[in-house]
């Protein structure tokens, strides 16, 4: 029997200001990312909270994305300190909990930065991917 | 859990508090009647042998109540170690206000310090009783660096398929008071389901608990199902203190630093996201 192999679903959360323009870069480069990423846009990488990644698990992602701006470059001045003190700890909770804490990344990416956002995402696919689907770690 | 406190101890508590009461407009504390134990405002005249000091209960919400129902109330409170960290952390929320809350701090035994795994079983406005040490470590935390990630997962999932969602570890906690929950919000939890969906449900409380958790062990005693939840809610803590050097109930001058700026309450670890 095939055996299909294994296509991560992978939600990525971007800062409007910040890393969806990075995105945009990549494009107009046109630079390669993995199409496992669905791309959701945020005003402030700082919105994003622990429920909201906690419910895209649920929903079936096998890997969760949070970009934002660089540490002084946030639109809001201090937004992404919220999200750079929240998710390594989001991370050690769903190590605590049994779920590869791993699934769950944070990353700073630029307007500018384009290759660095392929560069990401790329990396981030293939580490889920041999992660394998979460709904196995998870099984009920 | 239901042993007698040493007579001596609640006798100079009841006398504490009919000396405070001279001063202050009540002291909260629990009242023993024919229909059992509950919270109640003492007030001048009251018959004080009906204070009670077992079992444990936390009175922060209700006080967060009376303080903001009664914008100018001074307030005695009945309080062990657990209590009073409580109300630091209610405190810098504001939910209630340090000024108008006087703690009549009591130690607790220890055998209720070890029953709790308790690391201050005392109050610092210690009033009645000794402090006694410490009880030992949560012996499932002190090993659970090595248990691996499988093994923690069938773990969890065996105790969360045993809730019934009656919100009790909530409703118990002395830090909960959001008007409106994101544990019954359908954006977040759908609903219907029993157990609760894994994992949003209990991880949400557990992630809402990190910079709040005073370890007072409401939720474990309170759950009919025996769910270990403080387990999971110490090993946050133990995060939080390594992280961001935070102990909540610990210092009232202190923000909760996740709802600060890293200049305000800065990283001790390198996560990897300095630049």
């Amino acid at each position: 029997m095939a055996v299909e192999e294994f296509e991560p679903r992978i939600v990525a959360f971007m800062c409007n200001w910040c890393t969806y323009a990075g995105a945009d870069n990549a494009g107009v480069a046109r630079l390669e990312s993995p199409a496992n990423i669905l791309p959701i846009r945020v005003m402030c990488s700082g919105r994003i909270s622990p429920e909201l990644v906690l419910r895209t698990f649920r929903e079936g992602a096998d890997g969760v994305l949070v970009m934002g701006c660089h540490l002084g470059d946030c639109h809001y001045s201090s937004g992404n300190h919220r999200t750079i003190k929240r998710i390594p700890l989001l991370k050690s909770l769903l190590g605590f909990a049994g779920i590869n804490p791993e699934r769950l990344q944070l990353e700073w990416v630029s307007a500018a930065e384009g290759p660095r956002f392929t560069q990401v995402t790329k990396a981030f696919v293939e580490r889920v991917r041999t992660l394998g689907p979460l709904s196995e770690e998870v099984a009920a | 859990m239901n042993e007698q406190p040493v007579p001596s101890i609640i006798e100079a508590i009841r006398q504490t508090v009919a000396e405070r009461l001279q001063e202050l407009d009540g002291v909260v504390g629990l009242r023993r009647s024919s229909e059992g134990v509950a919270p109640h405002v003492f007030q001048q005249g009251d018959d004080l042998s009906e204070l009670e000091i077992v079992p444990r209960y936390p009175l922060t919400t209700v006080v967060s109540r009376l303080h903001k129902s009664f914008p100018e109330i001074r307030l005695g409170i009945v309080a062990r170690g657990c209590d009073e960290r409580a109300f630091v952390e209610m405190a810098k929320r504001n939910q209630i206000d340090p000024d108008r809350l006087f703690i009549l701090g009591i130690a607790c035994t220890a055998e209720e310090a070890e029953e709790c795994h308790c690391a201050a079983p005392f109050p610092k406005h210690l009033v009645v009783g000794k402090p006694v040490a410490p009880g030992s470590p949560n012996p499932v935390v002190a090993e659970y660096d090595n248990t691996p990630l499988a093994k923690r997962n069938a773990f969890w999932r065996r105790q969360f398929a045993k809730c019934i969602k009656c919100y009790g570890c909530r409703n118990i906690c002395p830090e909960c008071f959001c008007e409106d929950c994101a544990m019954e919000d359908p954006a977040w939890v759908e609903p219907g389901l029993l157990a609760p969906p894994f994992p949003v449900f209990h991880l949400i409380r557990a992630m809402h608990m990190a910079s709040r958790c005073v370890a007072c062990r409401q939720c474990d005693l309170t759950c009919p199902a025996h769910i270990p939840l403080t387990v999971l809610y110490d090993l946050m803590r133990r995060d939080m203190e390594a992280t961001l050097g935070y102990i909540p109930g610990e210092d009232i001058k202190a923000p909760p630093p996740l709802s600060v700026t890293l200049n305000e309450a800065p990283l001790l670890v390198n996560t990897g996201h300095m630049d």
